[in-house]
């Protein structure tokens, strides 16, 4: 664990798709839990595979309040401020299949998102709803437009990131599983057809994976 | 493209733009800009790295005790989109002018598709885009060899080269380049004799004309504006 108390490092390779374990933390005065480069993508991705609640929770615990803080001082207004945190926070857990690490790290993708709530909530308040809106000015706000398949963007986020390694040390069987799914993006009950197996046990190893990926992901953490 | 865009906008313009600050119709002519020119792409992304580092290091109060969990359980309650969005590549927008026909730029597509009716005055044609809020909004096209008379600006104007060159006193603009005159400044714009001109035009006031009988013009100002 470091004890250093500066936010660093963390854009150092935005642009790239490389993702290097790089340390950061954060605000060591105000008992913040330390912070690594890569925890926020992990999550997302955790978010984004399984629907997963511990983990969005994580995303959520951080930077909902910091949401706040940060719509207090664009609107001077809290009930404005707490309906960007909604509007923010709920996009993020919605559209998580849709954050890709290899365009920017996820504090990024949110930033957008919260900018792009914010926009649009105050030309709604003026009233206009045929002009101009935050799809129009930022090509990349929360990926309207999505060229990529979804394959090539599993195997980018699976390949690229450090997921990869602990992929390939699944068990074969759930790896199999997991590379169809995922990979090949069929659905459970082709799987099973294909593979000749229960349409239960895809679902067990797809869970069995998933949680070995988990796991191996908090031991680095850690 | 070899054109080689050399008119940006400025810092605290890109700036502004990201952080989502700038008047919209202002901002339409910065993301015009961006998706024009690789060099702002990377800037505009090395300015929202560091807008969201800002926001994932905001201080919290002490006194900011906000009791989100009930939020955190209505939202992990809800369906999460299932499968990611497949836009097919959306279409390039096109418009249609003197015979001619030009691709319209990602952040101008969905505002063009609903452009008003071209205006033609001489080898000059202006069509109104519905984004206006205090600004003037409209693609303004010039034929090959065409000037338009000198003028001054009573407010600010930005113009945006889309396709072709456009030269006045002050050099020569390219698609992509980015012009921002204000009221100190006075020109005459004109095409090449061999090239025709599609650009964005941002008014916040009325154009003046200067000289002699094009004077007689300025009961006509609207129709720049």
């Amino acid at each position: 664990m470091l004890d250093s108390t500066v936010l660093t490092g963390h854009h150092e390779h935005s642009g790239t798709t490389t993702r290097m374990p790089d340390r950061m933390t954060i605000s060591a005065e105000s008992a913040e839990p330390h912070i690594r480069t890569g925890q926020w993508e992990d999550a997302l991705t955790f978010v984004a595979l399984h629907a997963d609640k511990s983990a969005y929770a994580e995303l959520f615990n951080y930077f909902a309040p910091r949401l706040k803080a940060f719509g207090m001082k664009m609107f001077g207004n809290e009930q404005q401020a707490l309906e960007m945190v909604q509007d923010t926070m709920l996009n993020v857990w919605k559209k998580a299949r849709l954050f890709d690490p290899s365009r920017g790290c996820a504090s990024t993708w949110i930033f957008t998102i919260a900018r792009n709530v914010r926009f649009d909530m105050l030309r709604k308040k003026q009233s206009r709803k045929d002009d101009i809106s935050a799809d129009d000015l930022w090509a990349d706000g929360d990926y309207p437009e999505l060229e990529e398949s979804a394959t090539d963007q599993w195997e980018t986020m699976l390949l690229s990131e450090k997921l990869a390694p602990f992929f390939d040390a699944l068990p074969v069987a759930q790896r199999l599983v997991m590379q169809k799914v995922y990979l090949e993006e069929k659905s459970h009950q082709e799987v099973a057809e294909e593979l000749d197996i229960p349409l239960g046990t895809v679902k067990s190893r797809i869970r069995l994976a998933l949680d070995r990926l988990r796991e191996a992901l908090d031991d680095t953490r850690s | 493209m070899t054109h080689a865009v050399k008119y940006h906008p400025g810092m605290m313009l890109m700036e502004q733009y990201v952080a989502g600050t700038l008047s919209a119709d202002v901002a339409l002519a910065v993301a015009t800009h961006i998706d024009l020119c690789p060099h702002c792409q990377r800037v505009c992304q090395d300015i929202h790295n560091d807008q969201a580092d800002v926001l994932a290091s905001m201080p919290l109060e002490q006194d900011d005790t906000d009791d989100f969990s009930a939020l955190l359980a209505e939202i992990t309650g809800q369906p999460q989109l299932d499968k990611p969005r497949q836009k097919a590549a959306r279409e390039l927008v096109k418009v249609q002018i003197n015979g001619r026909e030009f691709a319209i730029p990602r952040a101008l597509s969905r505002l063009a598709e609903q452009q008003g009716k071209w205006l033609q005055l001489g080898g000059i044609a202006t069509a109104k885009l519905p984004a206006g809020d205090k600004m003037h909004v409209s693609l303004l096209y010039i034929d090959k060899g065409t000037e338009i008379p000198n003028h001054t600006h009573l407010g600010l104007e930005m113009t945006l080269v889309l396709s072709g060159t456009i030269c006045d006193e002050n050099g020569e603009y390219g698609a992509g380049d980015l012009l921002i005159n204000t009221p100190a400044d006075t020109h005459t714009p004109h095409t090449r004799a061999d090239e025709d001109c599609l650009c964005l035009s941002v008014l916040s006031a009325p154009l003046k004309f200067n000289k002699g009988l094009v004077r007689l013009l300025n009961p006509l100002q609207q129709f720049f504006y």
